[in-house]
């Protein structure tokens, strides 16, 4: 990896346990302006928390998140646990990460315009009427301008996830997270999302994603990370994984999930 | 059989007695309230200084009747002079200072458990989503957590509001002429116990109607997304409209 | 007098009076649970019935006695018991005015606004019942007789449990309204401790913290018992 182009996003020896379970045993990733990085593992692999910690969801016991050159303070708690330096810098820095949940966590009292117009207008502090246009643009992108009245309990998964996409766009972020954004979805649902994925990518987006959908993995993203066990077991471009199958767990991994292409 | 003349006289009598009764309500209600998201606050705190106290008044207000309560402030405080002495006399010397004051507190203890359970119903995964969007704490607690316990907390609130209503009839036992205390007066005058009873459980009966359509009117309000789909909009919510781009 | 020569178990303090008074309280609420239970179920019935008539009357006692101030109904049944009484006395060649125990009067009225909240816990934990055991039990042809015995009443204790510890709870702290009629419970033990010795601070805390120690035990009990109801269903998960 190039050392003088600076990363977007740069997580280097991420540690983190749950009580005696050792989930995440030194994680480093970075992501560069572009790049679609799939993250690929078993469940229980530890690439959900992965994701979480990246905008500090959950608190590494360990390691450095630096976002567009910026490093997040964190600072050791008497008991030696880590915490965040600054809740400022937390706030701040989360806003210029978009998150997108496995269950969409859309905002149930608010409707689909309100839920795209609440983080730009609320952290971001911008003039409504601004917003409300930005918010529109978007929810056209995502094919859900007609539903912006609508609340969430009215839309299906799929509308659902999408709007969740418009709201994490809204924040206009560096890096796009995906916690397996399909994962919840009926599987005829999980092609709309996953169209939008690619309409995203296609447009240069910075994106993690964290996803079952080998199709995604092999003909979206220009990076594959596989992870097992809470290490990094391999990575490399698609073609370097899924053709040259470098570890045996891999191997393992790709044939045990048949392989589905919603494209 | 049923003597019409002196129904509506009780019921004028009685009617006299409403604003007692109401202000009583209102203030308590309002009084309790605050009083109560202060203690909800201490309770949900992680730091066992401000939480095991708000345990305690939750324990001490919801364990012991009412009754008691009151007549511990009317009867119980006076008899300290330093009490007597003190600015809070203002309020504590008046029969109706001391029901509002042990209403409100009685109530609160009630009302924290219920914002409680309604804090506590919050999807955690609204309140990440919040996080993730760079929220800071106190624009969480007040776009997402702050309505969406409301809410839910509603329909608890009002059941609340209809006992507090009920509980302001023991203030007639420390001499304040509400409704109940005014119908026990001509009850004991004339001993028509039947039609004092029919006129006051009337006024009572009217008075948590209101109180419950109220309530239900503002969880109404407060609910659209739990109603149906808007009007004018296209209809099923089916992936028919795909991605434009 | 000192604190604890006041509330002393001796002739001169107040222990015995205050201890005597408790029991009369828990048997006071006791009885209510019971008339509550009896009168409860028969109104948890009306609200499921099929007629439309007894739904209505079963709504329509839900709605009178959680409207009606409690203190109300009390003196409903206190004065109105008393004017019943003296004209069947009256009736029956008597004459003065009668007065009607306190107790009787207490434990009806405590009960009765016990049976409307016990209702919608009965009402509830049939519900809870019939969704999936009771369709059960009808499944494999249980006649109605074996249906209620096997089924409904030992379930119905598990889904009721929760709810009644707090009508209990309920009944335990109205009962020290029936101090109005003249019972001599905590309440008004503690009055008249607090008016003879003018010590009222004193005398309404001891008072409340009996009150304490009554619905916190009760409590107890009550916890305990749904353990133990959870425990025996876990034991016979097989019960047809």
């Amino acid at each position: 990896m190039s050392t003088h182009v600076q990363a977007a996003l740069s997580v280097a020896n991420i540690h983190k346990a749950f009580g005696a379970a050792q989930v995440l045993k030194g994680i480093s990733l970075d992501a560069h302006k572009g790049d679609v990085i799939s993250i690929l593992g078993a469940s229980g692999s530890g690439k959900s928390t992965f994701l979480r910690c990246i905008n500090l969801l959950e608190t590494p016991d360990e390691g450095r998140i630096v976002l567009d050159g910026e490093t997040i303070e964190m600072k050791r708690h008497r008991d030696g646990r880590l915490l965040p330096g600054s809740n400022r810098q937390v706030e701040a820095m989360r806003s210029k990460l978009g998150m997108v949940f496995q269950s969409f966590n859309l905002w149930s009292h608010m409707t689909v315009l309100q839920n795209v117009i609440e983080g730009p207008m609320r952290v971001l502090k911008r003039a409504r009427a601004e917003c409300v246009e930005e918010a529109e643009h978007l929810l056209h992108k995502v094919g859900l301008y007609d539903h912006r009245d609508y609340y969430p309990a009215h839309l299906s998964g799929g509308q659902q996830q999408r709007v969740a996409i418009a709201r994490a766009l809204a924040m206009n972020p560096q890096v796009m997270l995906f916690d397996e954004p399909t994962s919840a979805l009926d599987p005829e649902l999980v092609g709309e999302v996953l169209r939008v994925m690619r309409a995203l990518a296609e447009e240069g987006r910075t994106m993690l994603v964290v996803t079952h959908e080998m199709g995604f993995a092999r003909h979206v993203s220009n990076r594959v990370v596989f992870m097992q066990g809470g290490q990094i077991d391999c990575e490399g471009t698609p073609s370097e994984l899924f053709e040259g199958l470098p570890t045996e767990r891999f191997r393992q991994f790709v044939s045990s999930h048949q392989q589905r292409n919603h494209e | 059989m049923i003597d019409f003349a002196f129904m509506s006289d009780t019921l004028l009598k009685l009617l006299g007695a409403l604003p007692t009764t109401l202000t009583l309500f209102f203030s308590s209600l309002a009084l309790g309230l605050l009083l109560a998201l202060v203690v909800v606050a201490m309770r949900v705190s992680r730091w066992p200084l401000l939480s095991y106290p708000a345990r305690f008044y939750i324990m001490l207000f919801r364990g012991t009747p009412l009754l008691i309560q009151m007549f511990l402030i009317y009867y119980g405080l006076g008899q300290f002079p330093a009490v007597r002495h003190s600015v809070l006399w203002v309020v504590l010397k008046s029969p109706y200072g001391c029901a509002v004051i042990s209403l409100a507190l009685c109530t609160a203890g009630y009302t924290a458990e219920i914002i409680r359970g309604g804090l506590q119903s919050v999807p955690r995964g609204q309140i990440e989503a919040g996080q993730a969007v760079g929220m800071s704490r106190w624009t969480l607690l007040w776009r997402v957590i702050g309505p969406i316990t409301l809410r839910q907390a509603l329909p608890a609130y009002s059941t609340e509001a209809v006992l507090l209503v009920k509980s302001t009839a023991l203030a007639s036992l420390v001499t304040v002429w509400d409704v109940t205390g005014v119908a026990q007066q001509i009850i004991q005058r004339t001993y028509r116990t039947m039609e004092v009873f029919i006129c006051a459980a009337l006024i009572y009966l009217v008075l948590n109607f209101l109180v419950v359509r109220a309530v239900a009117w503002v969880e109404h309000r407060l609910s659209p997304h739990l109603r149906e789909r808007p009007l004018g909009a296209p209809g099923k919510p089916t992936p028919e409209t795909a991605p434009h781009s | 007098m000192t604190l604890l020569q006041m509330l002393s178990f001796a002739d001169t303090g107040w222990g015995m009076a205050l201890l005597k008074a408790a029991l009369m309280t828990l048997l006071l609420t006791l009885a209510a649970l019971l008339i509550g239970a009896l009168v409860g179920s028969v109104i948890a019935a009306a609200k499921l019935s099929r007629r439309r008539v007894w739904r209505w009357l079963g709504d329509a006692y839900s709605i009178l006695f959680r409207g009606i101030p409690e203190l109300l109904l009390i003196y409903l049944f206190y004065f109105g018991g008393a004017s019943v009484v003296s004209a069947a006395h009256h009736w029956l060649g008597g004459d003065g005015y009668v007065d009607v125990p306190p107790f009787l009067v207490g434990a009806i009225a405590v009960g009765l606004i016990s049976a409307s909240y016990q209702a919608e816990v009965y009402r509830g934990a049939f519900i809870a019942v019939a969704k999936g055991e009771l369709e059960a039990a009808l499944a494999i042809g249980m006649g109605r007789a074996m249906r209620i015995r096997r089924v409904l009443m030992p379930q119905i204790w598990r889904y009721a449990l929760p709810g009644l510890g707090n009508v209990w709870q309920m009944s335990l702290k109205d009962s020290a309204l029936i101090s109005v009629i003249g019972l001599v419970e905590l309440m008004r033990a503690s009055q008249v401790a607090a008016g003879s010795t003018h010590q009222y601070f004193t005398f309404y805390i001891v008072g409340g913290a009996c009150y304490l120690i009554l619905t916190g035990l009760s409590g107890r009990v009550f916890n305990f018992a749904e353990a133990r109801v959870q425990r025996t269903q876990r034991r016979n998960p097989a019960q047809s």
